[in-house]
């Protein structure tokens, strides 16, 4: 009893330590944002940001507006973020000098940030269409019909006032309306960190361009179904199927017309500078509760950590169980081929197979499955489970292979020499023991395999680490959210190992 | 009738002939003793018996049941499950005794009777009451392999090859790995064996062993019978010059 309450104790003492270290990872990176200010360039006019920093959502107009300076004589630099407030955070850190981004999103990030300013010279105008495939020329005809018809009604101006001119809260959100909905679902991609256009509140992804994408549903009488993806990702999932349309305040530019295709415009917007004044006297500095209570109590916030969590653990016991069985099956196939010969062709397969996935990386096996091979599936957990599931077992086959070669060959003669077959000898004899000498390696495969799901957010599954993304999104707090989830991987990684080592212990029991 | 027959065997590793044209018989109850320095492929000749080695030529036959099968110079096996029933026939003990180090002992006896043969369990752990305490280790039924002597982990081996209710037993050098005062436990067993009439074939280094227990003592050497007859005709007056040199190395 006591030895068991001296291990509990030094499991506590590293963790705590954990913290301790990544805390104060966290104060020195706040320290060092604040002091290295001294190369920064005074941006007043669209004129300055040559040869500056200047950040930008990858994939966006602001983006493509950005290369025209790009590797300029003054040496301009253009750093590309999956996420507008991923550029925003960066620009609060004085990574870089400004941000080109649309006009309604900046607003609302200098409204959260008082430090931000947004120039008044305007970069440019452009106009926001729905994206959708070149195929789909009936239900793009329907959705332009469905706008103008939201436009002489009045409920896009409604709309639209609800997000955008709505101080006194005077103007109500748009309610479903309650029609048949018999004509299908519409499939919307969007990119769930653009306030107004789109963001998430209280765990849904809400935002201008959702609620007009429910009235044109409502006018088309079909279901709406909101898939959150990286920006980049829209124009891919729209074309290859996954959504039936884009709506995510897509700029109509030249280049995507040579993919896609686009509906009427909905709105125009302008490209904005947000350049970092310094000024910090407006600035309230939270304290840590106000902070906590930013992040995670507000809004419900702390749901997505729960939902993510929940995934991340169905991810994990998923391809888990996938990947022990299938990695079980491929190193049987392959030393029973490497001992007793037969099975070629099933042999050559695996070891293309593993050469295949130990060979790549796992995002971008999580994204092959997601968009070609798996492309009719559109549960996001399933995919995962399988890509995840596909790429552990070629590690787990590799680890039992060492494993069953490893057991002394006198065990299968003596199986055999009693009369057992030789799938009987390998189950009863050589795997148990394989078992206990590999479990220290599986184990570590399997934490491998728990942080490998933060990749998820790729194709827009809630995991724990798109939990603290999307709460990051909306809070413009960095720190918070991700020690949080760093502090979670980090449990789970002790829970799991302390378990492994227990069952360890048992299974040595037989051996000196 | 013979237990076993073996005819013109011949193997070879990588071009090498390690057997060349063994022929051998052994009748029930009769104990057969191998002698011969290393390298002179006695124990591959055990192996081939046992078909954990593929015979190149020759023919093998169990109770009068064709194993193997010689046809001018390749060989057929018999289908596997002819070869599931023979394999019933004989039970092999090896030099380092491959126990299986995950089960106790109990269960190192009994898992292959229940399930290979599927004997009723009650009657196997029985029987294997009775053959641990006939190798005095009735103590020693829940105990891991590794907890165990050498000595008595060879006993727990032979307890377990004898679970199987063979016909005959193979021994490859059962008491090589075994410390000298280790050595005369296990003998003591095979002693014991030879006097209920188990029909045994050994691989032997120890020559005054043989000589104590054997009915008939084969002289191996290059991948040939040189000398085979009872003890005092080939270790006491052995008539052919290789084994009276070995013999002499072996000091006897």
């Amino acid at each position: 009893m006591k030895k068991n309450r001296t291990r509990k104790n030094r499991l506590l003492a590293i963790f705590i330590i954990g913290l301790i270290c990544v805390t104060t990872f966290a104060a020195i990176g706040c320290g060092k944002s604040t002091e290295d200010t001294k190369d920064k360039k005074v941006i007043e006019s669209v004129d300055d940001i040559e040869g500056t920093r200047i950040g930008v959502q990858s994939g966006t107009t602001g983006a493509i507006y950005a290369e025209d300076y790009e590797g300029d004589e003054a040496g301009t630099i253009v750093e590309r973020y999956n996420k507008g407030a991923d550029a925003i955070q960066s620009l609060k850190l004085n990574k870089i000098d400004c941000v080109i981004i649309d006009e309604l999103p900046a607003l609302e990030y200098v409204a959260r940030n008082p430090e931000l300013a947004i120039l008044d010279e305007e970069f440019t105008l452009e106009e926001y269409a729905m994206c959708i495939d070149k195929s789909s020329t009936a239900l793009k005809l329907q959705i332009n019909d469905a706008l103008k018809e939201l436009r002489d009604n009045g409920i896009y101006d409604q709309i639209v006032d609800y997000y955008i001119n709505n101080e006194d809260g005077s103007v109500e959100k748009y309610v479903p309306k309650d029609v048949s909905r018999d004509n299908g679902t519409l499939i919307v991609a969007t990119n769930a960190a653009f306030p107004p256009y789109e963001f998430y509140s209280e765990g849904k992804v809400t935002g201008l361009d959702m609620d007009l994408s429910q009235a044109v549903c409502d006018i088309l009488g079909m279901k709406l179904q909101i898939e959150d993806m990286e920006f980049d990702s829209i124009i891919v999932a729209v074309t290859s199927g996954k959504a039936d349309v884009g709506v995510a305040g897509m700029t109509v530019t030249e280049d995507r017309l040579k993919n896609i295709d686009f509906t009427d415009s909905y709105t125009t917007s302008k490209q904005v500078i947000v350049v970092n004044t310094g000024s910090t006297q407006d600035i309230e500095t939270l304290s840590f509760v106000e902070k906590f209570k930013q992040n995670f109590i507000d809004d419900n916030r702390y749901e997505y950590l729960l939902t993510g969590f929940r995934n991340t653990i169905i991810i994990t016991i998923g391809a888990v169980i996938i990947g022990i069985i299938l990695g079980f099956l491929i190193a049987m196939v392959r030393t029973t081929h490497d001992r007793i010969g037969g099975l070629t062709i099933i042999n050559a397969i695996c070891r293309v197979y593993v050469t295949i996935i130990r060979g790549t990386p796992a995002m971008v096996q999580l994204l092959i499955m997601f968009y070609i091979i798996l492309a009719a599936v559109n549960n996001k957990i399933v995919v995962a489970v399988i890509a995840f599931g596909l790429n552990s077992a070629a590690y787990v086959s590799e680890i039992v292979r060492s494993g069953i070669m490893a057991v002394d060959p006198g065990q299968m003669e003596a199986g055999q020499s009693l009369g057992m077959t030789y799938n009987m000898t390998m189950i009863r004899v050589i795997l148990p023991q394989a078992v206990k000498n590999i479990l220290p390696a599986l184990c570590n495969e399997l934490i491998s395999l728990i942080k490998e799901t933060s990749i998820s957010g790729y194709i827009g599954l809630i995991d724990l680490t798109k939990g603290a993304d999307i709460i990051r999104s909306n809070t413009y707090e960095a720190t918070m959210p991700l020690l949080a989830i760093a502090l979670i991987y980090l449990a789970i990684v002790m829970i799991l190992t302390g378990f492994v080592h227990k069952l360890e212990k048992r299974l040595r029991n037989n051996e000196r | 009738m013979s237990i076993l027959e073996i005819n013109k065997l011949k193997k070879s590793f990588d071009g090498i002939e390690v057997l060349k044209d063994i022929s051998l018989k052994v009748k029930e109850g009769e104990v057969v003793s191998i002698i011969g320095p290393s390298g002179s492929g006695k124990s591959t000749l055990l192996r081939c018996a046992t078909l954990l080695e593929k015979m190149d030529e020759g023919s093998l036959l169990y109770c009068d049941e064709v194993a193997v099968k010689d046809v001018g110079g390749a060989t057929i096996y018999a289908p596997k499950n002819e070869l599931r029933h023979i394999k019933e026939y004989f039970g092999l003990v090896f030099q380092n005794y491959n126990l299986f180090p995950h089960l106790s002992v109990m269960k190192n006896i009994c898992d292959a009777p229940i399930s290979v043969q599927k004997r009723d369990k009650e009657e196997v752990k029985q029987e294997a009451e009775r053959l641990l305490e006939k190798m005095g280790l009735e103590d020693k039924k829940e105990a891991y392999p590794f907890q165990l002597s050498g000595g008595q982990r060879q006993r727990v081996a032979i307890a377990r090859a004898l679970a199987m209710n063979p016909k005959m037993l193979f021994f490859d050098e059962p008491t090589s790995a075994l410390d000298p005062e280790l050595t005369q436990e296990v003998l003591k067993v095979l002693k014991d064996l030879a006097k209920d009439k188990m029909t045994m074939v050994i691989v032997t280094h120890e020559i005054e062993f043989a000589r104590n227990i054997s009915d008939r003592v084969i002289f191996m050497d290059g991948g040939v019978i040189i000398e085979e007859g009872t003890p005092s005709e080939v270790i006491e007056n052995p008539s052919n010059e290789r084994t009276k040199s070995f013999l002499t190395k072996m000091k006897v």
